[in-house]
Formats: C-alpha cells, structure tokens, sequence
C-alpha cells in the first residue's frame, strides 16, 4: 500500500514536473519571440523597406533556397564544377605555376575603346551566377578624368580668361583579376581559395570559413561575402562554362566585344594578338599582384590612383549605400 | 536590417573583431603582469601572480571566439585544425600559436596552484577537498625537492609565456599589417603598435581587478598600497612608450609631406574631422594622456579608488584604438570614392549584444576560476579565520612539506 502511495505520489509529482516545464517553456518561447526582431520583421513590411529586396529575408530569391538540388543533380558537387579536369591547385608559391608550365593561361581583356559602360556584363553575370541583391562579381564603373582648360578661344568666360572643357568619361568594367601573385588566397586559413594551374583563382563554398580576410585583403574589391551562402565569393571566370569550351557569360554577352576572353599560351588567340599589338596595362599595378585582367586604352588618371581630386566616380556598383558619397 | 545595404564594399569584419586583438591585448598584458615576479624579480607582484594567470586563462578562452562569431560558418571551425594554412595565413598561424598558448597557461596553472591544491585538499573537508585534489591530479609530492622543481618550472613556463604573449598578440597586429589593400593597416609598426598598447590594456586590468577582488573577496578585505603604486608606476612606462609609438604612428599616416598618399588621404578623412575624429583624439589619445597625467600623482599612486578611475581611462582608451584600427581601416573605400559609414548593430551577427556576451562569459569563466581555485596568499587565508574556501575555522594547521 504504502509503496502504491509512494508511487503515485511520485507519478503526480512528476506529471506537475512535465506540466510545469510545458509552462516554462511556453513562457521562453514567448519571451523569446517578444525579444526577437519578429516585431520589427512584421514592422519591416513596409514599402520603404520591402524585405522581398532583402537576400537574407528572402532566400526564395532566385532560386537560392532550392536546396533539395543536391550533388547527384550536378550542382552542388563543387570539385567537379570548379575543377572537372582535376588541375593542380596552388595556396601559395604562385611563382611555381610558370614553372610547371600548364597547358592554359587564361586571362582577360578589356578593350575600353570598345566599351560604352552599358551594364550587360554585369546583368548577365548575375544571371549566370545568381548573384543576390546587392553584390556582384563584375560591374563598369564610370569615371570622369580631366577638366576645365585655360584656352583664349573657349566658350566658358571668366574673369581670370577663358576655359574649355577636356573632360572625358571613361567606362571601366572591373571583376576579379584572377592574379598571378593573389594575396587573398595566400591569407586564407583554411586553404578554401585556390589558384587553378590555368590561371583561375576559385572559392571551394563548402571549405569557406567566412572570415572575411580574402575579402579584406583583396585590393580590387573584387570579393564579398554572399549574403544567402554565407561564404566568400567572386568572379570565377565561369569556369563551368570555359571548361567546356564556352566563353565566360559577360563575354559572351557584352554588346561591343570590348571584352575578350583567351588563352595567353596560344599565341594566335586572340587575347596574344591584341595584347602583343596594342599598349595595354593592369589596375593597380604597383601592389604587385600581378593581374590577368589587361585594359587597353586605360586613362593613365584612373589607372592606380583613387583621388578623387584627379578622377570624379560618376558612377560605380562598388560604393556602399550607407557612405558619404550619398550624402554629397 | 530592415533596408539591405547595398554595393561591395562593407565594414566586413565587425564588432567582434574589434574585441579579438581587445582580448588577446588583455591576455597578453596580464600575463606580463604575472610574470613579472618570476621572470623579472619583481618580488612585489608575487602575491597577484596566481590571479593575474587566472585572469590571463579566462580571457585567452574566450579571445578566439570572438573572430568565430564574426565569421559567416563558424561551425566549420575545425577547418582551422585539418586544413591550415600554415605559415602563410596569419590567422592560421594564430589558430596555433593560440593552441600552445593555452596548453603552456594550462600547464602553468596547474604548477602554480598545485601546493596551495594539495595543502588545501589536506584540510578541506567534503567535496570542495575532493576539487582540490582532483586539481592537485593525485601529487601529493611537497618536498623541497619538488618545490624547487615548481618554481624552476614556473620561471620556465613564464619566460616561455612572455615569448609566446609576444607572438600571440604581435602576431594579432600582423593579421591587419599583412593585408596590403587596407592603407591604415598595411603598416610595419602594426604589431608593436598592438603589443604595447596590450601590455598597457593588460595592466591598467590587473590594476583593476586587483582592486576589486582584494576589495572584496581577499581574506583580508584591503588592497596593498605598495602593488597598486607597482602597478601605476608600471602603467605610466608603458603609457610613454604607447604614446611615443601613437606619435610615431600619428606622424607616418596625418601628415601629407611624410605619409603615401593612399594613408594620409585615408587617415585625414577618417580621423582629422571625419567620423572617428573623438574616438581618435577624444578617446584613443586624450584619455590616454588624461591616464599619465593621473598617474603622476602620489594620491593617485596610491589610492586603489584613483588608480581604477587611471586604469578604467586607459581600458577605454585601448578600446578606442582597436576600434579605429580595425573598423577606421575598412571605412577607407578601396576602389569607390568618399568613405563607408558605419553604426554598429545593436542585436545579431557581429553586434554589440555578441560583444556584451563575450565579456559574459569572460566573467562567467573568471568568477569560476576566483571561486575554485586558491589564488589568495595560503597563509593570509588559512590565518584570516574566515570561513572562505570551504576552510573551517580552527581548521588543522596544513602540513608543512
């Protein structure tokens, strides 16, 4: 009897116990959802902040949360998308990789007498790539370089003489330079980036940390991290379509061909041509990085300088929304 | 987040990483705090030793998790282990100088507190005794033999340890002085710069977690007037030696004539009538001169009270410089015009809610270590009377090894 008494004590006991934590933990859960953002994310539903604009509010955006496409359905195998044919990948030593001397060189041109900054590369890399709002791979950024000049026959008329304007605008379409000596990938802590033997420099999502010190140590600007990956991310040069014969999307796409894409081993491709005919240069070329992306007809003002005093930004994807540009 | 912020160039590394080289600073600097009875002979410091190494362990604990909490996949921290990228990452090398650091704190933990472990596992009764031996690790050895062998070992494992502070923390300022594309950070003076103000940061803690934990949780209720002038007229050297590289720093990257252009158009912007010019010359520079100032007076010198306020001056100013170095250099656009601004967030990823945490656990594992682990002078405690550590009054007296 007294063993049954006991028993039920302990049955009820323990009944209150399980009640009692429902309880509580109804009573966190409401806390919790009272503390959360879940107040401002109803209150975000605004027109002025439409959350369907957000990558990290809306993962349905093109397709980013498809994730029941798996490896067998070719897309998330990334050793075999960003490196079907097996090349050696190098983190470091980068002066090896002529050494070796790999079959391919691949690099790019970007022929700025060509070049009328109409946006296509940039639109039908993010369409390739599915690139999440508000970060991109490749983009033109516009400058304007030169200025008003003292000339006794100019229109605008002052008091100190007359000037004429010698302004020119000058479109540059910038991406990843996929450099020969790339200090990104050299500062990685877990060997995520690599340089491929034929000369793309490539992000393996799935060993990325999302440190952020590529991103940082990248002087292009050329990396971010994905919004909806949450990982590092750049121009790949689309490897998945150069290693099956096809050109990078914005190549293909830019209306002007000021773009060029080929292989500096061969010499009768077209990028040897052009680059042993006509003066050419690199973004920056005094950090030492070596870059794989070639300007011809690059404005010696625009080149390795960011001055505003010498060049005037009219028009760029890179700036931050949230800076003192917008408030100018 | 409610309007996404657009265009490629971001502050990246946020909040967190403005507490990671804070932390590292104070583990740094309380560890040369604590070294400096057994290294340098500084036989004043011996009765603070054990707590700064208790301070150094909390914060070194913690000091990685900073960076983890800004990165965007911190569950693949193993990663750092089985792929790194060694010697060529910065922050790989990090992962293992960290690792030594902890083992060589670890081991040095346990020789330092082992006699006070096993003398007080003699005495203490229920199951604060079983803690103490089970820290003791079975030794019961407290012959003279092995007390010398205790103390060769500690002056080993402290010069090791002011070795390794060096490289942990000099090498924190090689992690921003290694990347090329950031003009304020691209500087060869980065991690002097970092290791002095860490020595600086970590005395001005000591100063104040002496205060309070003698203040309040010693047996004798006081603090010692003698260590806290030790203490301040150490804070003040360093000051100098900060100052005098701030100066340095201040002349290669404000001054147009003596500064590339990229730092000097970088540095005016910012810090000379943009939006971190209080946080440079109100917090960085102005508390830290308010500090030495303070710190040249005798009551100041000898007042816990006043030292702390000279202390807690020099932790803010610290603070300020790890924020202007490390979200001041990402404010700079590399390839767009004008300058990035930047508001911390209040709550979620990399905001000052992860940093409140952070200092949360810091303390969580420090009020830990204070509670279990006999940091205060043996004899001062087995003599006070007062029922603390489990140890009874009229307790037996320990036995002499």
């Amino acid at each position: 009897m007294a063993d049954e008494a006991n028993h039920k004590n302990e049955e009820v006991s323990r009944e209150h116990f399980v009640q009692d934590m429902a309880k509580a933990a109804v009573a966190v859960g409401v806390l919790g959802l009272a503390l959360s953002d879940f107040p401002e994310k109803l209150k975000a539903a605004t027109p002025a902040g439409d959350p369907s604009l957000d990558p990290q509010d809306n993962l349905s955006w093109e397709g980013w949360n498809q994730v029941q496409l798996q490896k067998r359905d070719g897309w998330q195998d990334w050793d075999r998308i960003n490196d079907p044919g097996n090349l050696r990948r190098f983190h470091d030593n980068f002066g090896q990789i002529t050494k070796l001397k790999p079959k391919h060189h691949y690099v790019m041109v970007m022929d700025l007498r060509k070049c009328t900054g109409c946006q296509t590369c940039t639109v039908s890399c993010k369409a390739e790539n599915n690139i999440p709002v508000g970060v991109f791979r490749t983009w033109v950024d516009t400058y304007q370089t030169g200025g008003m000049r003292p000339d006794p026959q100019g229109s605008v008329v002052t008091d100190n003489g007359n000037y004429a304007p010698d302004v020119h605008m000058v479109s540059v379409p910038k991406m990843c330079n996929h450099c020969d000596n790339p200090p990104c990938v050299e500062v990685c802590p877990v060997k995520a980036t690599y340089k491929r033997e034929d000369g793309p420099v490539l992000v393996d999502p799935e060993l990325c940390i999302g440190c952020g010190t590529c991103v940082n140590a990248c002087p292009y600007g050329a990396r971010y991290l994905n919004p909806v990956s949450h990982v590092a991310d750049k121009c790949n040069l689309c490897v998945e379509r150069i290693d099956v014969g096809l050109l990078p999307a914005c190549v293909t796409s830019c209306v002007g061909r000021a773009r060029i894409f080929g292989d500096l081993n061969d010499p009768s491709s077209e990028v040897s041509q052009l680059l042993g005919s006509s003066a050419n240069s690199v973004l920056h070329p005094e950090f030492g990085t070596e870059p794989q992306v070639f300007y011809i007809g690059m404005s010696g003002e625009i080149l390795s300088s960011d001055d505003p005093t010498v060049q005037h930004m009219v028009f760029t994807y890179t700036e931050n929304s949230n800076s003192t540009v917008g408030v100018k | 987040m409610n309007v996404p912020v657009m265009g490629l160039e971001h502050v990246y590394w946020g909040l967190p990483i403005v507490i990671y080289p804070y932390i590292s600073g104070l583990v740094a600097g309380s560890f040369i705090v604590g070294s400096l009875s057994k290294v340098f002979g500084q036989k004043i410091f011996e009765p603070i030793a054990k707590l700064s190494l208790l301070v150094t362990l909390a914060f070194l604990l913690v000091a990685p998790l900073a960076p983890l909490s800004d990165a965007r996949q911190p569950s693949r921290l193993l990663e750092l282990y089985t792929r790194a990228h060694l010697p060529y990452s910065p922050l790989g090398l990090f992962t293992m100088i960290w690792t030594t650091y902890v083992l060589l704190v670890l081991v040095e933990v346990y020789f330092a507190f082992r006699q006070d472990n096993i003398r007080l596992g003699q005495v203490v009764p229920g199951w604060r005794g079983a803690l103490y031996r089970f820290f003791a690790l079975g030794s019961h050895d407290l012959s003279e033999r092995a007390q010398r062998r205790d103390h060769a070992l500690l002056v080993f494992l402290a010069s090791a340890g002011i070795l390794l502070a060096f490289a942990f923390h000099g090498y924190i300022g090689f992690v921003f002085g290694a990347i090329k594309a950031r003009p304020l950070w691209s500087n060869p003076l980065m991690p002097v710069l970092f290791i002095v103000s860490a020595i600086v940061s970590g005395v001005a803690l000591m100063i104040l977690v002496y205060s309070v934990v003698w203040r309040y949780l010693s047996p004798e209720r006081r603090t010692d007037p003698r260590i806290i002038e030790g203490l301040v007229s150490l804070l003040m050297w360093t000051i100098f030696i900060d100052l005098f590289l701030d100066a340095v720093d201040l002349l290669n990257s404000g001054v147009s004539a003596y500064a590339s252009g990229p730092v000097f158009q970088g540095f005016s912007q910012i810090f000379m009538g943009g939006p971190l010019t209080f946080m440079y010359w109100g917090l960085q520079l102005g508390f830290l001169v308010l500090a030495l100032a303070l710190t040249f007076f005798r009551f100041v010198r000898r007042s816990a009270l006043w030292a702390s306020l000279a202390a807690l001056l020099t932790v803010i100013s610290v603070y300020a410089m790890r924020y202007n170095t490390v979200i001041g250099g990402q404010l700079q656009p590399k390839v767009s015009q004008g300058l990035i601004l930047y508001t911390p967030p209040a709550f979620g990823r990399a905001s000052v809610q992860v940093v409140i945490g952070l200092f949360a656990i810091v303390l969580f594992i420090f009020s830990l270590l204070v509670e279990f682990l006999p940091w205060e002078p043996l004899d001062s405690l087995l003599s006070s009377g007062a029922p603390t550590r489990g140890v009874e009054s009229g307790a037996s007296t320990p036995v002499k090894g």
